[in-house]
């Protein structure tokens, strides 16, 4: 290719990263934004109760027991959530019977008020959950293909953490290096570090992402091997499913949840109950399983205990079997997804998915940076690429986290009556990147690099205000209430502003540093010509005097 | 005129590079599904058969990266579709041989 | 978790010293050959022993990603430290690890 080795590898990196690069980092923001996307919901559902710490399990789990016998009674098929550390609202769900034309039936979540056991109904929302969901499915485009354009990327991205690791060719030498200058050796220096202190986790993160389609993105392989019955058979054990129950159509009275439950704390130790779920509800096949949060990369079928619904009766082989291989495949998903997680480890893989994001952004300004000196002398301005990419760069690495604000904005603003609400705080989403995406195209970059960077400063750091006018849960309210998901939001978006405000700070200091400096350079310039002329002018005068 | 033909001369270096693109992605898809057919008929020799898939599936993934890196290191684009497909039909060879001892249905 | 990071940080600022490129950012004094040849084995071990604490408080399955994380958490400070004030270094480095270390024994 190039001629050697190092040198093709570095425009194969380069061009695997540009490329995809902008929704690679869409997919690091959006996804490092999913590990919060519990937390996230209960911000973006301010009508939800403040936690009432009194109430037992026990307690709550006889109230949603009789709130669904009156509300889901044709239903049989029922969750309870209980009050978690990620997520402290008593909820409730059901799927419908599916309607004319559809596979599958409407699943219901509602919130219950732990106190009175009645319904809090909140607005409609995507949550957290459509910022995770985008990470992977791309909204507005169908789902199929969303799996294989973000594939792609995915691909792209295990090639770029590969060459990058082979260029790198001073990679251990040069561990600890970071010249904090301005102008490309800063740039490319944050890069690798960016890229070097987490390379475990992007090489993880790349790879397990793949695995998450395999079987779509290697059908041609499967299909080869397999027929459909053989087909089913293997993608029973890759994703082993508990096995189905189905009424029996017979009612019976069902034990109360309140009672299983006291019958799980003999058996569990501790008392992290976090999902109850009913099948065939006050049918004489009823089963339920209870389930407590999740420790283990791997599946722990210690982690969940069924009863039969009408005798009470423990029912002991563990719900699902796993292989070998299928245990693996779960392994690296369970990582990727990181639901184990405990707090501070979530905090972890949040920021690792930051630097990440990081990482992608330096690579892109490091382009930019790298071709600037002699894409200004052209003679008729920069080439379109250049000025593509700095568009693209500027519109997305600052211009996707206001986006995302807006999201929050949105669902703080919009009213609540409103039709299809839910769809139009994502449609707020994608309407500001697109005007972010667009706007720098008539603006001196400079200009437009400052005018986004403050535009975020002052979008973050107002949001707890907005959160302060807009609903009843000020920071004052939660941090006393002990609401750390809610507060924890309120003071991340603070955070954040005060990051992206020194950014702000820092890229304004060096444009000034630049312009005082070619200005500098050119009084010096027209001092010394000054001088020049002064002397000419003496030396006339003196020859005239002669 | 002129200026079209010169955009289609296939002397240019980007013809190469859009060649290699396409080695690259579809070439390589085709090596990594013979791999992993060749993978899973070797694993089958030591575990199940749905298992022996499985895990063939999983590590196409990192041979389909190494194929388009060394697609886009050799010296000519000629030379990583010879290769390509000197390699493809070694491992598709290879399957067939290990299937004829294996009861495997196609 | 707050303890393994403080080591992971301690091994890598070894690993930092025993670099004459980096040691240079740290510290004007010369080294004995003798003392600094060490700074790489010991490094290494403490690496180790991060390892096995992570997995002895996390179980061994998340044990190591665990590890890793807390190595990243260790290493962006530790640069940042590195470039801006070098000279704090190697008293972080043994300060936070005593500190956290009794703190985690205490608690």
């Amino acid at each position: 290719m190039k001629d050697t080795f190092r040198q093709s590898m570095k425009w194969f990196h380069t061009w695997v990263g540009l490329v995809v690069g902008w929704v690679l980092f869409f997919m690091f923001i959006t996804g490092s934004a999913g590990y919060f996307y519990k937390e996230i919901t209960h911000y973006m559902e301010p009508e939800r109760p403040l936690i009432n710490h009194q109430l037992s399990n026990s307690e709550l789990l006889d109230k949603a027991q009789q709130y669904m016998s009156i509300h889901a009674s044709d239903v049989q098929e029922w969750d309870v959530f209980l009050p978690s550390r990620r997520d402290t609202n008593l909820q409730v769900g059901w799927r419908h019977a599916p309607k004319e034309g559809e596979s599958r039936g409407k699943y219901i979540k509602q919130v219950l008020d732990a106190n009175t056991g009645q319904q809090v109904i909140t607005r409609a929302t995507g949550g957290g959950r459509s910022l995770y969901r985008m990470h992977y499915s791309l909204h507005y485009l169908e789902t199929r293909l969303s799996y294989w354009i973000v594939g792609f990327c995915t691909m792209l991205m295990l090639l770029a953490v590969i060459t990058g690791v082979v260029i790198h060719k001073k990679i251990f030498s040069d561990f600890f290096t970071f010249r904090a200058k301005k102008g490309l050796p800063g740039w490319l220096d944050s890069h690798n570090v960016l890229s070097v202190i987490a390379l475990p986790f992007h090489f993880m993160i790349t790879y397990s992402g793949l695995l998450f389609f395999p079987f779509i993105y290697m059908a041609l392989s499967v299909s080869i091997q397999t027929n459909e019955p053989e087909l089913n058979e293997l993608m029973d054990e890759v994703y082993p499913s508990s096995a189905e129950v189905t009424p029996a159509n017979i009612p019976a009275k069902m034990q109360s949840l309140s009672s299983l439950y006291e019958q799980t704390k003999t058996i569990w130790s501790d008392d992290k109950l976090e999902l109850v779920e009913i099948y065939a509800a006050n049918d004489i096949n009823a089963h339920i399983r209870f389930s407590r949060s999740v420790t283990d990369i791997t599946y722990n079928p210690s982690d969940e205990i069924v009863f039969n619904g009408v005798t009470g009766e423990r029912i002991s082989e563990p719900e699902r079997q796993y292989t070998v291989s299928a245990m693996i495949h779960n392994g690296f998903i369970s990582l990727h997804e990181g639901q184990f997680s405990v707090t501070i480890v979530r905090w972890l893989y949040f920021f690792t998915g930051l630097i990440g994001a990081a990482m992608i952004a330096s690579g892109l300004v490091l382009w930019t940076t790298k071709r600037k000196p002699q894409q200004m002398k052209k003679p008729n301005g920069p080439d379109f690429g250049y000025r593509l990419v700095e568009q693209l760069n500027i519109g997305t690495i600052v211009g996707l986290p206001i986006a995302i604000a807006s999201y929050f904005y949105g669902n703080r603003l919009l009213p609540i009556e409103m039709a299809n609400r839910a769809e139009w705080e994502i449609h707020l989403l994608f309407i500001s990147w697109a005007l972010l995406l667009t706007y720098p195209a008539y603006r001196p970059k400079a200009k437009a690099w400052s005018e986004q960077l403050h535009l975020a400063a002052a979008i973050f750091i107002f949001m707890p205000v907005l959160n302060a006018l807009t609903t009843d849960k000020h920071l004052g309210i939660t941090l006393s209430h002990g609401d750390w998901l809610y507060a924890g939001f309120d003071l991340t978006m603070l955070a954040i502003g005060l990051t992206f405000a020194f950014a702000g700070f820092k890229f304004n200091k060096s444009q000034r540093n630049k312009t005082s400096q070619s200005k500098s350079a050119k009084t010096q310039r027209s001092n010394i010509k000054t001088t020049v002329d002064n002397e000419l002018v003496l030396n006339k005068e003196n020859s005239g005097a002669l | 005129m002129s200026s079209l033909l010169d955009k289609i001369n296939f002397t240019k270096p980007r013809w190469q590079v859009f060649s290699r693109v396409l080695a690259a992605v579809f070439g390589g898809y085709a090596l990594a599904t013979a791999a992993s057919l060749f993978i899973a008929q070797l694993l089958i020799y030591i575990i199940e058969k749905n298992q022996a898939i499985h895990i063939s599936i999983m590590l196409t993934f990192l041979i389909y990266a190494g194929t388009a890196i060394w697609v886009f290191s050799v010296t000519s684009a000629r030379q990583a579709w010879v290769g390509l497909l000197k390699f493809n039909v070694i491992l598709l060879a290879s399957t067939w041989l290990l299937m004829q001892f294996t009861d495997v249905t196609s | 978790m707050l303890l393994l990071i403080c080591l992971s940080f301690s091994a890598m600022a070894l690993f930092c010293l025993a670099m004459e490129k980096h040691r240079q950012q740290v510290t004007d004094k010369a080294l004995p050959q003798f003392l600094s040849q060490f700074f790489k084995p010991l490094a290494w071990l403490l690496l180790v022993i991060t390892f096995y604490i992570s997995g002895k408080l996390y179980g061994w399955s998340i044990g190591p990603a665990v590890f890793f994380g807390a190595l990243t958490a260790a290493l962006l400070p530790l640069i940042l430290l590195l470039t801006y004030r070098a000279k704090v270094v190697p008293i972080v480095a043994i300060v936070l690890p005593l500190v956290t270390c009794a703190n985690f024994i205490l608690g």
